[in-house]
């Protein structure tokens, strides 16, 4: 009798594992990111990349072994001892870097080729019948879309090929049924996956949440951390002093009795010399 | 039993607040409607769509309001208003951001769910009532993003109104009224504005709110489709209740789509252009996004002259709605397995990448332009 992993195709058996271990390892994946991004550091490079990555790695590894448990059991009917993320995860890691660097390259070469080739042809033809610039960008862009997808494409089935080999060979090398009928232990591994007490496992996902949350709020920037280059907040004239209306009142008024003072001095000064007498040395 | 103030446990005190609403409004009865509905065939990934399209619209409402508070919907200060929303309110850039992408997102949903349901054979008797208000909804959330687009009165927003008020303009008998009602006078300026806030705060969201519950109404009426794939006997013995493990993948996807939308805020945040002004400058004026493709398509020569425009604005996009709004009633086939429908297999698909193409080309174009 021949072994259940043998019966399924190695593209759909490596399909099936990595889309649904992409999808559960996800949302743990942008938590991280979004701390990141709340922190003003970029997921995409320095430091955040190797943080992201970091993080990531673990998360790849525990959501492939979920997944390939499940499928393993629910789908071929064997379970698998001992550690299976691992054991995938690098082998799906290797061939993916493999593939990803030859595939980078080429497919970067067929867009190239494509474009020159679209742009040469639109050239000779544009020298028989005019072509308006809409109808061209289109017409060129599925020139060499076209081509570049399906290179895409053709390295992603070749890696999912060589995956899905490499899976099926550690199906049947560390897969086993058991005694214990299909449904018992479908129903056990679902109850392991699923606690029984709902209401427990809602409680905790919220507290969670409640406390990433708190972390995201503290780390979030008040202001924008993305002022426009090009059209900056035109920037207020500093607010002239406060005017005290009690306070001027008062300076004009002590600067008004002054000024009385002053104007009363110089009456009494020009008052002395007009009582002088007129004829004094004469 | 204890009283409250004399030692009451906290628990037994909630029982007793559960249990005096309960009797009042059927608390648990309604809970238990809520939650345990079945779901043929199990809970699914595929059934997400739907809960992360009410959360969207949710959140869409929460920010919306927070906008509101600084907002003002004048031609003097809606400009204004942005710039201090984005510069001086505390997170005001992030609430705006979110907004902004939300509505997106919300799109990007929208098409998703419907694919969904094209997809699985899911609009098919009995339930074409819940298609045909889906297709409402769709054309709600697309004015939603058109009324939502003008209101920061930068030149991008000024300019998206203009063009998507020219291609209403196109549909014959009532383009001319419809374009004139919106714009409220020969050129957009205030009488635009007021009016695209209104229906953008008032009349959009209370229109969604009717349309939703009725759609979730007729929903639990017909009960959920279920896959596409297996026997009833199959589907019967896999049916699963909505709690607890549909409620889980919703709550999942629903916060990755957060979590989602949060990162784009933060990577690509809200800055405005300069103020809105008739003069379009260096600028070249073009819809939002989703609006893209139909924008590329009035490029072409072949749909150049008042003809030509009139097909790809009005007449195209008018017959591909009325063929999906009459797709339940021609398509009577029982078979909903995708796979075994070629013709609806490959139209999806030629819809699909001719709109993908065309948002790529109109991009593309711009940077020619530019």
């Amino acid at each position: 009798m021949s072994h259940p992993a043998t019966a399924i195709s190695s593209v759909k058996l490596a399909w099936a594992l990595s889309w649904a271990a992409f999808w559960t390892g996800f949302p743990f994946k942008v938590i991280v990111a979004l701390l990141l991004l709340a922190a003003q550091v970029h997921p995409w490079e320095g430091a955040g990349l190797i943080a992201l990555l970091a993080v990531s790695v673990p998360i790849d590894i525990w959501a492939l072994g979920l997944t390939a448990r499940t499928f393993f059991l629910e789908r071929m009917g064997i379970e698998v001892r001992g550690p299976v993320g691992v054991g995938l995860w690098w082998q799906g890691a290797a061939l993916g870097a493999g593939m990803m660097g030859i595939a980078y390259y080429t497919v970067g070469a067929v867009a190239a080729v494509c474009q020159k080739a679209a742009a040469a042809t639109f050239v000779a033809v544009k020298k028989i019948i005019p072509v308006p610039i809409a109808e061209q960008i289109t017409i060129e862009l599925l020139m060499w879309a076209v081509p570049a997808t399906v290179a895409i494409i053709v390295f992603l089935l070749i890696w999912l090929k060589l995956f899905g080999w490499r899976i099926k060979r550690f199906a049947v090398a560390s897969g086993q049924t058991s005694s214990a009928s299909l449904q018992e232990r479908v129903r056990e591994w679902d109850n392991w996956r699923v606690p029984a007490d709902s209401v427990l496992m809602l409680v905790s996902f919220t507290g969670v949440a409640v406390l990433l949350t708190v972390v995201f709020w503290v780390l979030l920037p008040v202001t924008t951390p993305h002022p426009h280059e090009d059209y900056p907040l035109p920037k207020l004239a500093a607010p002239k002093k406060p005017v005290k209306p009690e306070e001027l009142l008062k300076k004009t008024e002590t600067t008004l009795v002054k000024a009385e003072a002053v104007l009363e001095s110089l009456e009494a000064d020009k008052a002395k010399e007009k009582k002088k007498p007129a004829g004094k040395g004469k | 039993m204890k009283r409250k103030g004399k030692g009451v446990p906290l628990g037994s005190f909630l029982e007793r607040v559960v249990a005096f609403v309960d009797e009042r409004v059927g608390l648990k009865t309604l809970q238990a409607k809520m939650l345990n509905e079945p779901i043929p065939g199990g809970s699914r990934w595929a059934y997400v769509f739907g809960s992360c399209l009410l959360f969207i619209f949710i959140m869409q409402a929460v920010t919306g309001v927070l906008l509101m508070f600084y907002y003002i919907p004048s031609a003097d200060h809606a400009y204004a208003s942005t710039q201090f929303i984005i510069h001086e309110v505390d997170y005001g850039w992030f609430i705006l951001s979110y907004h902004f992408w939300g509505s997106s997102a919300m799109v990007v949903m929208v098409f998703a769910h419907m694919s969904q349901v094209f997809l699985w054979g899911a609009y098919k008797t009995p339930r074409e009532m819940i298609w045909l208000i889906g297709l409402g909804l769709f054309g709600i959330v697309m004015a939603f993003g058109f009324t939502g687009y003008l209101l920061p009165w930068d030149q991008r927003a000024y300019w998206a109104t203009t063009v998507g008020v020219e291609i209403m303009d196109k549909t014959p008998i009532v383009g001319d009224f419809l374009a004139r009602s919106l714009k409220g006078g020969p050129t957009p300026g205030q009488m635009t504005l007021s009016r695209f806030f209104v229906i953008h705060v008032m009349i959009l969201p209370a229109a969604l709110m009717g349309l939703a519950g009725l759609h979730l109404f007729l929903f639990r009426s017909a009960g959920p489709a279920g896959p596409f794939r297996g026997t009833p006997e199959e589907l019967k013995a896999k049916t699963d209740f909505f709690f607890p493990r549909q409620v889980w993948k919703d709550i999942v996807a629903m916060a990755t789509v957060f979590m989602t939308i949060c990162a784009l805020a933060f990577i690509e945040p809200v800055q405005l252009l300069e103020q809105a002004t008739p003069d379009p400058g260096d600028y070249h004026p073009e819809p939002e996004w989703y609006f893209l493709f139909l924008f590329q398509m009035l490029r072409w020569k072949i749909f150049s002259g008042e003809f030509g425009q009139f097909v790809a604005a009005t007449a195209i996009p008018g017959a591909f709605m009325l063929l999906l709004a009459a797709l339940p009633f021609f398509d009577r086939s029982p078979e909903r397995n995708i796979f075994k429908r070629p013709v609806a297999l490959l139209s999806w698909t030629v819809v699909m990448l001719g709109i993908l193409v065309l948002t790529v080309s109109a991009i593309l174009n711009r940077e020619f332009l530019d």
